[in-house]
């Protein structure tokens, strides 16, 4: 895709590139500690409300329980995910490969809130059903990228894999999985950024995140609360995305 | 040496590989040919037991391939295919370095062998060492899957259709240079092709299958002039036999020296050669089919190499009108001259040929 575009206007392409998400990435700490610093804005914006500066928490220990929520149930997801689809992609479990992936399939269409629902009577409040609910939701994308990164992978190549005398061990290490790599990570990309979206509602169930003013928010009726939660995921997912932009591309290898 | 005793493949009952028993000595390049699903790359790909073998045995120097473990085995058979099978992550000196990797070689030693083999191949170090495949063209993509097999030095090195991809005038360079590496390496290849000129210019040692059965196996000359049967026969084309015969000759068999100055009384002989300075041909003085160009340029359009068919000498004299052609070394030297009487005295009998 990129291979049409010359060096030097690629060059010129990264740099911009660096310089946005340097500035989303400031402006996302910037926020995160200084959102108080906005309060006269938030005054302003909504002279009818009394407290319009969520103060309840400090947003800077919202955001950080939010990464941690996203970080705990993506390494739940990207662990079993992986490890799911290499399994149904060897010859000992081929035969599961169906059945996996409707089975993650399933787990997708649930809408998250009724996975938290059924998580809740089963792990008790707060912190254990959102990160049920999170990993499953994050399955999918991991596990069927997994398996078509694997797939894409040329049955020539891996026949000179073998014919060059590459063990199985090998054969993942050195040219399926650097192979798969790019396609794996865009899907890791998919499941990280719906969970930091999906963990907003992990506040439902009593989980910290940054869901949590933006909950309380749309119950209090309270829009600057609202948009200082959203403000936040929203800085947060874009940044990811941006993270997992750069790091796919080390693995297209000069195309 | 490999020897193939009984090799038979059996896929759902029916041999796809049938009982078929050879010997290829060291330094032989033995093809496998025969028309498409006669099993040639079945039989090729359990000499390295990428196909488990359903009947027979493999002996590759003394050793039965079915008792060493299978990745030791591929270690020392280099292996190339046509799709090239390049690991599309790796530079093209990782792609050579894959088996020396394998094997744990020092750094040192790779760097050198994959400097070696990227001469051998006529690819520019500074230029190819760090490219990718896909910034290769079929040709050059083509010779690193071959330096890839020769990288660890290969007891043998099996090659399913290496050419069948690239366009017809980079197989004519690929096949020259296969020749050349098989002069200079002294390797014993097993080479699969459907293709029977390939197979002539580069055989010493012809197996034509069909239905899985070993049907004649033998020298190229004695399987055009001696075909065992009417399938040999078709299979090699009655068409052109004597042009094929011309392609498996060389032309430093059939070279004489140059003649430098005329020769009235020797028919054939009455021509010659003017030389530059440095000893290369300018023009020939005679022997052109119109007379009234007394005097030719050289071009090297009209040039032998000693390496060169005598088919493709007699192509270029046939078609630049002339009898005779300057043969040159690599610095463009005068060294010899072939003629048409070179090429009208060569008989099929005449010996075995030089490999
Ligand atoms: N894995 C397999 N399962 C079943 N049949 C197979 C398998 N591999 C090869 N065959 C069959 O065995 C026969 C020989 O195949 P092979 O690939 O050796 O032919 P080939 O001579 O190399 O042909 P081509 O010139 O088309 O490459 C064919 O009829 C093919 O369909
Ligand atoms: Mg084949």
């Amino acid at each position: 895709m990129n291979g049409a575009i010359p060096g030097a206007q690629r060059l010129r392409a990264a740099s911009a590139g660096n310089r946005v998400l340097g500035v989303l990435i400031v402006l996302l700490i910037a926020l995160t500690l200084g959102m108080d610093q906005l309060e006269p804005l938030f005054r302003a914006l909504f002279p009818d409300l009394g407290n319009p500066l969520y103060s309840r928490d400090s947003f800077l220990n919202l955001m950080l329980a939010h990464i941690g929520l996203v970080l705990m149930s993506s390494l739940i997801s990207v662990t079993v995910g992986v490890a799911a689809g290499l399994f149904v992609t060897r010859p000992v479990g081929r035969e599961f490969e169906p059945m996996v992936s409707s089975l993650a399939a399933i787990g997708q269409t649930f809408p998250p809130a009724a996975v938290l629902a059924i998580a809740v009577p089963l792990a008790g409040f707060g912190f254990a059903p959102t990160i049920i609910a999170l990993s499953l939701y994050g399955l999918l994308p991991v596990i069927q990228n997994t398996i078509a990164g694997l797939g894409t992978v040329p049955q020539a190549t891996l026949e000179a894999a073998r014919g060059n005398g590459m063990n199985r061990w090998q054969i993942l290490r050195r040219v399926e999985l650097p192979l798969a790599m790019r396609v794996i990570i865009a899907g890791i990309r998919v499941s990280v950024i719906i969970n930091i979206g999906t963990a907003t509602i992990g506040s439902t169930v009593g989980a910290k995140s940054l869901g949590t003013p933006l909950i309380a928010g749309l119950v209090g009726n309270n829009l600057a609360y609202v948009i200082q939660g959203a403000l936040l995921v929203g800085l947060l997912a874009i940044v990811t995305d941006l993270l997992f932009e750069r790091l796919e591309r080390r693995f297209s290898f000069g195309r | 040496m490999i020897e193939l005793k009984g090799l038979t493949k059996t896929y759902a009952g029916k041999n796809v590989v049938d009982n078929v028993s050879l010997t290829l000595d060291t330094g032989e390049f033995g093809v496998l040919i025969g028309p498409s699903g006669c099993g040639k790359s079945t039989t090729l790909k359990m000499i390295n037991r990428l196909v488990p073998l359903s009947g027979g045995r493999i002996i590759l120097n003394g050793d039965d391939v079915t008792e060493l473990p299978a990745e030791q085995l591929r270690r020392r058979i280099g292996y190339a295919i046509q799709s090239t099978g390049l690991f599309p992550h790796w530079s093209v000196a990782q792609n050579i370095a894959t088996v020396p990797q394998l094997l744990k070689w020092p750094k040192s030693r790779i760097d050198d062998r994959v400097d070696e083999l990227m001469a051998m191949f006529h690819l520019d170090a500074a230029e190819f060492r760090h490219k990718y495949p896909h910034q290769l063209s079929g040709g050059q993509a083509q010779r690193v899957g071959v330096a890839r097999a020769l990288a660890a030095d290969p007891e043998v090195l099996l090659m399913d259709e290496p050419f069948g991809a690239v366009d017809p005038l980079t197989r004519e360079v690929l096949q020259a240079e296969m020749r050349r590496v098989h002069q200079q390496t002294g390797k014993t290849i097993v080479f699969v092709t459907h293709d029977m000129d390939e197979a002539l210019q580069l055989a010493t040692r012809i197996a034509l299958l069909n239905g899985g059965k070993l049907v004649q196996y033998d020298r190229p000359i004695e399987l055009m002039v001696k075909p065992d049967n009417d399938f040999v026969r078709e299979f090699i084309g009655q068409a052109d036999l004597g042009l094929k015969l011309l392609s498996r000759r060389w032309v430093h068999q059939y070279q004489r020296e140059p003649s430098l100055e005329h020769h009235a009384t020797h028919p054939g002989l009455d021509h010659c050669w003017q030389l530059d300075d440095a000893g290369r041909p300018v023009a020939l003085e005679g022997a052109r089919l119109d007379e009234d160009h007394e005097v030719t340029e050289v071009k090297p359009e009209w040039t032998a190499t000693p390496g060169m068919s005598m088919k493709e000498a007699l192509s270029r004299m046939v078609w630049y009108r002339v009898m005779v052609l300057p043969v040159v070394d690599d610095a463009g030297k005068l060294i010899a001259e072939i003629g048409m009487q070179g090429i009208m005295g060569i008989q099929a009998e005449n010996g075995t040929q030089a490999s």
